[in-house]
């Protein structure tokens, strides 16, 4: 008993309470409280007094800590209610872990490389669209392009059968008009038909002076020595496909004359600007 | 939820309402409890949210390891206390809370919160004009410095320069003194 007077005497009690022994003093206090009821009581006693102590320097926290705190343990106290598993660890272990599921990674991963491939694809795909619609502005420029030169073509055979319409055809009478002493260079070559009345005129083989823009030829027909307009045309352009011109028709004619009038033709020749003549 | 009524246990009740996990038990505990907590936390952590903080810290943590505490080895307000004090000076040599740079000088803490807070007794206990004269200043210190503060007694032996033994007599005797007092 003297030991134990001297154990409470030596303050490892209030130590003790006080949180501050080494982990065998602990046990040595706590293995002694229970085996000694004096023991029990001295420690009872000093905790009680440190209670005291504090309940006097005891600060009421602000009233809605009170519910932010009840608040947060309820809420724990939930958690722990609708756990479906046994807890895993003590209360003093980490407890995060409960409850959680791990989800299927492989899943994700190949959602993850769907989404990669599907943008790929599109990408790819973009691409070949792109690529295939130039082609197709590509084919249809060329195909524009061959119709025009297609059509230029039609034009031209067209032409050249009026052309040799109007040399191999027996019912054309082809006359070759020759400059006047104006202009002795000058030579043309007119063709008519009396029956079906057409007159034609051969553009590529037309030898004139050339002429300003406010004036054009005009093409006479001597009918029983009177000058009739049958058209007015213009010198044709080095590059002109023209290659023969229709006339107006006219039932009977002499001879062929052109003279150069002020643009639109005139209603009687000027005969001083006579270029070409030739007569049946 | 604010009670009017404080709900108050004797503490056989509150420890098998708590071992029980019954809504009750925690807020008996809250209201029988919480000031004196916060009264330890406050002279540990000066900063009140920081304050604050370790108080819910301090409860969530009863609540969750309730397990741990036995009543053969003690009253439940010294394992309460314990837990609290050391919540509190984990959260003051915490890194965040060093960075923080919201800590004050220890020594200072105690007298410094009475000042700031007029701290509110608790009116039952109107014995703490008898009580400052109960404890010599030097017994008071040391108390103060291992109770509220949280230093060992060879900390306390450190910083006030004082043989341990003498600590330990100083200590011993206060704790007599509140004894005398509060009987």
């Amino acid at each position: 008993m003297e030991d134990i007077k001297a154990y409470l005497e030596s303050g490892i009690l209030e130590l003790y309470v006080l949180g501050d022994v080494s982990a065998e003093e602990k046990l040595q206090v706590e293995t002694l409280a229970a085996q000694y009821p004096v023991v029990r009581q001295e420690l009872d006693e000093i905790e009680r007094s440190l209670e005291q102590y504090a309940n006097q320097h005891a600060i009421t926290p602000s009233e809605n800590l009170q519910n932010k705190i009840l608040n947060s343990t309820l809420v724990n106290l939930g958690d722990d209610r609708s756990f479906t598993k046994p807890r895993k660890h003590s209360d003093e272990e980490i407890y995060e872990d409960d409850n959680i599921v791990n989800m299927p990674q492989r899943q994700n991963a190949f959602f993850k490389y769907a989404f990669a491939a599907c943008l790929a694809l599109l990408l790819v795909s973009v691409y070949a669209i792109y690529n295939l619609y130039s082609k197709l502005q590509d084919t249809n420029t060329q195909l524009t392009a061959m119709q025009l030169d297609r059509q230029r073509i039609a034009n031209q055979v067209n032409l050249r059968d009026q052309e040799l319409e109007m040399y191999q055809d027996t019912a054309f009478k082809v006359l070759r008009l020759q400059g006047t002493a104006k202009t002795p260079q000058s030579a043309m070559i007119v063709a008519w038909n009396p029956s079906s009345q057409k007159v034609m005129v051969d553009m590529r083989s037309m030898k004139l002076p050339t002429h300003d823009k406010e004036h054009q030829y005009q093409l006479w027909a001597l009918v029983d020595g009177k000058p009739v307009d049958i058209g007015v045309f213009d010198l044709p352009a080095n590059d002109s496909a023209a290659v023969v011109k229709e006339m107006k028709p006219i039932a009977a004619a002499q001879a062929f004359a052109v003279t150069l009038e002020p643009r639109g033709g005139s209603i009687n020749p000027t005969l001083d600007q006579m270029v070409v003549l030739g007569k049946f | 939820m604010t009670r009017k009524t404080k709900i108050s246990l004797s503490e056989d009740q509150l420890v098998l309402s708590l071992r029980n996990r019954e809504k009750i038990a925690i807020e008996a505990l809250y209201d029988m409890y919480s000031a004196s907590l916060y009264g330890v936390i406050s002279r540990i952590v000066i900063d009140e949210a920081v304050a604050e903080d370790v108080l819910q810290e301090t409860f969530v943590k009863i609540w969750h390891s309730f397990n741990g505490y036995s009543a053969e080895k003690g009253r439940l307000f010294t394992w309460m206390v314990n837990i609290a004090r050391n919540l509190a000076i984990d959260k003051i040599r915490s890194k965040d809370f060093r960075n923080q740079n919201k800590n004050q000088e220890l020594e200072n803490n105690v007298t410094f919160i009475d000042e700031q807070k007029n701290t509110v007794y608790n009116p039952e206990l109107l014995g703490i004009k008898e009580l400052v004269q109960t404890l010599k200043p030097e017994q008071k210190s040391i108390l103060d410095l291992v109770y509220f503060k949280g230093y060992t007694h060879v900390e306390a032996a450190e910083e006030l320069n004082i043989p341990l033994g003498t600590i330990k007599t100083r200590l011993r005797l206060a704790i007599q003194q509140l004894r005398k007092h509060f009987n």
